[in-house]
């Protein structure tokens, strides 16, 4: 009895907070009446999360968990693994006609040639920029995270909030103010003019006939700018972690603070840049944000093209294609990724 | 020698953090500069000349605000529904091991190991196929929810993980009903977790835009007002709206900062009256 | 809001008849009209007397520095609950938003929503919008005859122009160092990668086939186009392209990220007097003529206040309004007179109102059967890259 009690909680929440959110969504009310929906919600909430702590000593201790997880799984069920599935038949299906919004599933691999066929570059582009940025927040998040963690201070909270404090502003807009700021005619391409770096940059190949805005490496460094604190806080965690007396003691035995940093603080440090690397390679993989604004036509990534196909052009088949192998490889690499770096957890 | 060396390798640490923090707030500064411009004609591109103008009228854009109120709506929804559900998996997966329990560990990660353009492709697929509800605010908030659970999930069980359980038991010994050892110990534990957390899923609502991009039907969000304005001409408005909530930010930093300093120095000062 | 625009708008003589017709419109946004109360009286038949209108970005006079916006002026003068949003931002992007829900026999929010003529003439095809009202509209007589059953609605019964226009060269001199006048000019190794072009297939296609003496009001196949297409592939590989987009080239021009690319006129008339430096020019090989249509989509129940708006634009004196703000080609009988009265400049610009020279140069393009259409933008769509 006491089980199926917590099964009801559960399915409980899950219908009345479902109900709440179709309510909400769809703005059947509004004003007083939408705040009552939420204190609806808000007292159902407080009701299950009592009801679920507290079933009954034994069966709670058998059954809580999952009753508790009840609503948040069934929601990744049918929001998650669900599109995944409709995603993966969708790659496999034909348009019944150029406009139709009907799919016949008919095993049409030839979906998946074209993905590769057509697309190949800007597989290619998407893993190669996407990479380039992650080595870069590497190189510019780690120095900050080792300063913050060990030479802040008292200051150490005040120096990672402003560190994340230019996130707060909207991704688009930052993204937008790197093109002003890259601009032809731009603070930037004026200050390496007067300094005569153009000709330095235009070696190096960041800067292409004049410019900086539209080339590969804005690309690259829009991302590298967008993606830096998923780096940096990881890396920022495992360094704050690491005993200060054991750097001390490294730096009696090693003499030179450099090896001290290399065989102690640097291993301890793996598994923040690991997950950092995770976390700032994945959604720059599949980004089109920053190659719309600050690339060029020859620089657009699988991003723009699934983009493209889906919402532009309708053609969902070869979209959800694209999207099924970015999603396989990106597994993939995780999955090698983390037999490389030993079975350390994700997150 | 030696020492000259290390110092000089400090500093040019230093330094290069320094430069760090100026490169993470070059864009911003600029976003704060051009809500102070005078724009001619439609586009706030080029300086002008400076004014308050915007300032003073920040919400005259009609359809960024209510494109704000709209972004505003539905992540309060989502938060709130994320939030339940995350801290409830959380919760239960922080107690003990029981079956299962690693597979649903996989499920939760997974949304993070996929890009976000496959969550919100592969979502937009699953509402194609359907007749119940279309394209709008409320597939907006569904998609929303779905990455926030996992998220909350996370975090709420990363600051629960050190918990002492048996305290709920010694409550429970004690005699307190289940409601008030709720109440009185699991709630006041798991709370500043809870809250980090939807703080954070809120924050990645209000500003997520590929996925909203692919679901959002008619609805617009203020992202999505922002990548439309974007394509022919954006008030400087925008840049007020956003300089606001990077003052905000900022002040918050700072009283932070400022009143952690000053428990400190009481803390310090009672120590030393301890001595 | 620029300069020439400002002036141009000022009345210099404060009691002509348009004034007056402002000043009662601003009553009218005030209080309750007259009008409006008749208009809300006499309801009956043609759905809510609302109307929601999705047209493309800037495409309207707006009520700004005491002067009283189209919407406004017909909101007071009509009594019609007028909703006008600008979310028309692209014209295969607003198909894919809205074909999940026409395809679905299902209806989209908007009562009346502006596509270009080619896309019109795909939902008319598809079934997907409705008959106007043009029995209730009896200034549809002002239709400039070129519009009468246009290629793209045979029957004339599905669509009414909003407004016209052309695609050239718009670029900055401050860049260029130099005029521009031909289309070839815009693969000129001078300005790799200062060169834009517009996601709008015809736009773009059509100048480069035109460049190439090929005539887009004949063609009709794809292998006509193909040497154009590989010219666009080429510069594009070869970095003399420096971005495709839609209505945002302006800013890239503004800015100088752009020496030159593909625009369009009224764009470019509006920057006006601030932007001297900003020319347009329809190229000598000849520039693409289009049109946006008004369109019902299916099951649009407002019809009445449909037929009120349409009639409301085609009168010559309102149209005249849209015009001086647009600077587009007006599809009005009787526009040129009425902006003279307004802005004797104007009325005199061949880029406003074309000349028989400039006439000569405007190609509209053919109707591209579906499967043709199909061809040309898979080419074009795999060359920009996206």
């Amino acid at each position: 009895m006491l089980a199926r009690r917590a099964d009801i909680v559960g399915l409980g929440a899950l219908a009345v907070s479902a109900s709440c959110l179709v309510a909400l969504g769809t703005g059947w009310f509004q004003g007083t009446l939408n705040a009552l929906v939420v204190l609806l919600l808000l007292i159902v909430v407080v009701g299950v999360l009592v009801l679920a702590a507290f079933g009954g000593p034994e069966a709670r201790r058998l059954l809580a968990p999952y009753g508790l997880m009840k609503p948040g799984l069934l929601w990744m069920a049918l929001f998650f693994l669900a599109p995944v599935w409709s995603l993966v038949r969708i790659s496999l299906s034909t348009k019944e006609s150029r406009f139709s919004v009907r799919y016949e599933f008919n095993w049409a691999w030839e979906n998946y040639s074209r993905a590769f066929s057509d697309f190949g570059g800007q597989f290619q582009r998407a893993f190669l920029y996407s990479f380039i940025a992650t080595i870069l927040t590497i190189v510019i998040g780690y120095p900050i995270a080792y300063v913050i963690a060990f030479r802040g201070g008292r200051f150490k909270n005040f120096l990672l909030g402003l560190v994340v404090i230019p996130f707060f502003t909207s991704y688009l807009i930052r993204t937008i103010a790197w093109s002003t700021i890259l601009a032809d005619q731009g603070p930037l391409v004026s200050v390496l003019n007067k300094l005569g770096l153009v000709n330095v940059f235009e070696w190096l190949h960041i800067m292409d006939n004049g410019k900086l805005l539209n080339t590969p490496a804005a690309v690259i460094g829009g991302l590298t700018y967008n993606f830096l604190p998923f780096m940096l806080l990881p890396i920022y965690v495992s360094l704050e972690k690491i005993d200060q007396n054991l750097v001390n003691a490294a730096k009696d035995l090693y003499s030179t603070p450099t090896v001290a940093f290399r065989k102690v603080v640097l291993p301890l440090s793996i598994p923040g840049v690991f997950a950092g690397t995770l976390l700032t390679f994945i959604p720059a993989a599949g980004d089109f944000v920053n190659a719309q604004f600050l690339g060029n036509p020859n620089t657009t990534m699988i991003g723009n093209s699934i983009q493209d196909q889906f919402l532009r052009q309708n053609n969902y088949p070869v979209a959800s294609a694209m999207s099924t192998v970015l999603m396989v490889s990106i597994t993939a690499l995780v999955l090698l990724y983390t037999k490389f770096f030993g079975t350390e957890k994700l997150v | 020698m030696n020492s000259l060396r290390s110092r000089i390798a400090r500093i040019s640490l230093n330094v290069f953090a320094g430069l760090g923090l100026v490169y993470l707030f070059t864009p911003i500064f600029f976003i704060v500069l051009f809500s102070f411009n005078k724009p001619k004609g439609n586009y706030n591109i080029v300086w002008q000349e400076f004014t308050f103008d915007n300032w003073l009228d920040p919400f005259s854009q009609s359809s960024l605000t209510a494109a704000l109120w709209t972004s505003l709506r539905i992540s309060a929804a989502a938060t709130l529904i994320s939030t339940i559900f995350g801290s409830l998996i959380a919760l239960a997966l922080s107690r003990r091991a029981f079956k299962g329990s690693s597979v649903i560990n996989l499920l939760l990660v997974l949304p993070l190991t996929t890009p976000e353009i496959v969550l919100g492709s592969s979502l937009a697929t699953l509402f194609l196929n359907q007749t119940f509800v279309d394209f709008g605010s409320i597939t907006v908030m569904i998609a929303h929810v779905m990455f926030q659970v996992s998220f909350v999930a996370l975090t709420v069980r990363a600051r629960i993980r050190g918990f002492d359980w048996t305290l709920e038991q010694a409550a429970a010994d004690l005699g307190a009903k289940p409601w008030r050892t709720f109440r009185y110990v699991t709630f006041p534990l798991i709370l500043p977790g809870v809250l980090a957390a939807s703080l954070l899923a809120f924050a990645l609502s209000i500003d997520d835009f590929i996925i909203t991009f692919f679901n959002s039907g008619s609805t617009v969000t203020f992202p999505l007002q922002i990548y439309g304005a974007a394509r022919v001409r954006i008030p400087p408005q925008i840049n007020v709206l956003a300089s606001m909530v990077l003052f905000f930010s900022v002040a918050l930093l700072v009283l932070g900062t400022l009143s952690g300093q000053r428990s400190e120095a009481v803390k310090a000062l009672k120590r030393s009256k301890d001595k | 809001m620029n300069k020439r625009h400002k002036t141009s708008r000022t009345p210099t003589n404060p009691w002509t008849r348009r004034e007056f017709l402002i000043r009662s419109g601003a009553l009218g946004v005030a209080g309750i009209s007259l009008p409006a109360l008749l208009a809300a009286c006499g309801g009956g038949g043609g759905g809510s007397n609302a109307l929601l209108f999705d047209n493309w970005p800037l495409y309207i006079d707006p009520s700004e520095d005491g002067l009283v916006g189209s919407v406004e002026r017909f909101a007071a003068a009509s009594g019609v609950d007028m909703s006008y949003v600008e979310s028309y931002n692209d014209n295969d992007e607003y198909f894919a938003k809205i074909q999940p829900l026409l395809g679905a026999d299902k209806r989209i929010e908007p009562d009346l929503i502006a596509p270009t003529f080619w896309m019109a003439g795909r939902l008319i095809n598809l079934g997907w919008v409705d008959k106007l009202p043009l029995d209730k509209v009896p200034n549809k007589s002002n239709l400039e005859d070129n519009y009468v059953k246009p290629p793209w609605d045979p029957t004339g019964e599905y669509s009414l122009p909003w407004q016209a226009g052309t695609a050239g060269i718009a670029y900055n001199i401050d860049v260029t160092g130099r005029e521009l006048k031909s289309t070839s000019e815009l693969f000129d190794p001078a300005f790799k990668g200062k060169i834009g072009m517009l996601t709008e297939m015809r736009d773009t296609m059509g100048l480069i086939l035109m460049s190439e003496g090929i005539d887009i009001t004949t063609i009709s196949s794809f292998e006509e186009a193909a040497s154009a297409f590989e010219i666009l592939e080429r510069a594009k590989a070869d970095g003399q392209i420096r971005a495709f987009t839609g209505n945002d080239y302006i800013d890239d021009l503004v800015s100088g990220n752009y020496a030159a690319c593909v625009g369009w006129s009224g764009d470019v008339l509006q920057l006006g007097k601030d932007s001297p430096n900003i020319r347009f020019v329809v190229p000598e090989e000849g520039g693409t003529l289009w049109a946006d249509v008004m369109v019902m989509p299916k099951g649009t129940e407002n019809t009445d206040a449909v037929a009120k708006w349409l009639d409301f634009v085609y009168d010559p004196e309102q149209a005249a309004q849209i015009t001086s703000y647009v600077q587009y080609f007006s599809p009005v009988k009787g526009v040129q007179e009425e902006v003279a009265k307004i802005d004797p400049e104007l009325a005199e610009n061949p880029l406003v109102f074309p000349d028989s020279a400039t006439a000569s140069r405007l190609k509209s393009w053919a109707n591209l059967s579906e499967d043709v259409d199909a061809q040309f933008a898979d080419a074009f769509s795999a060359i920009i890259g996206a």
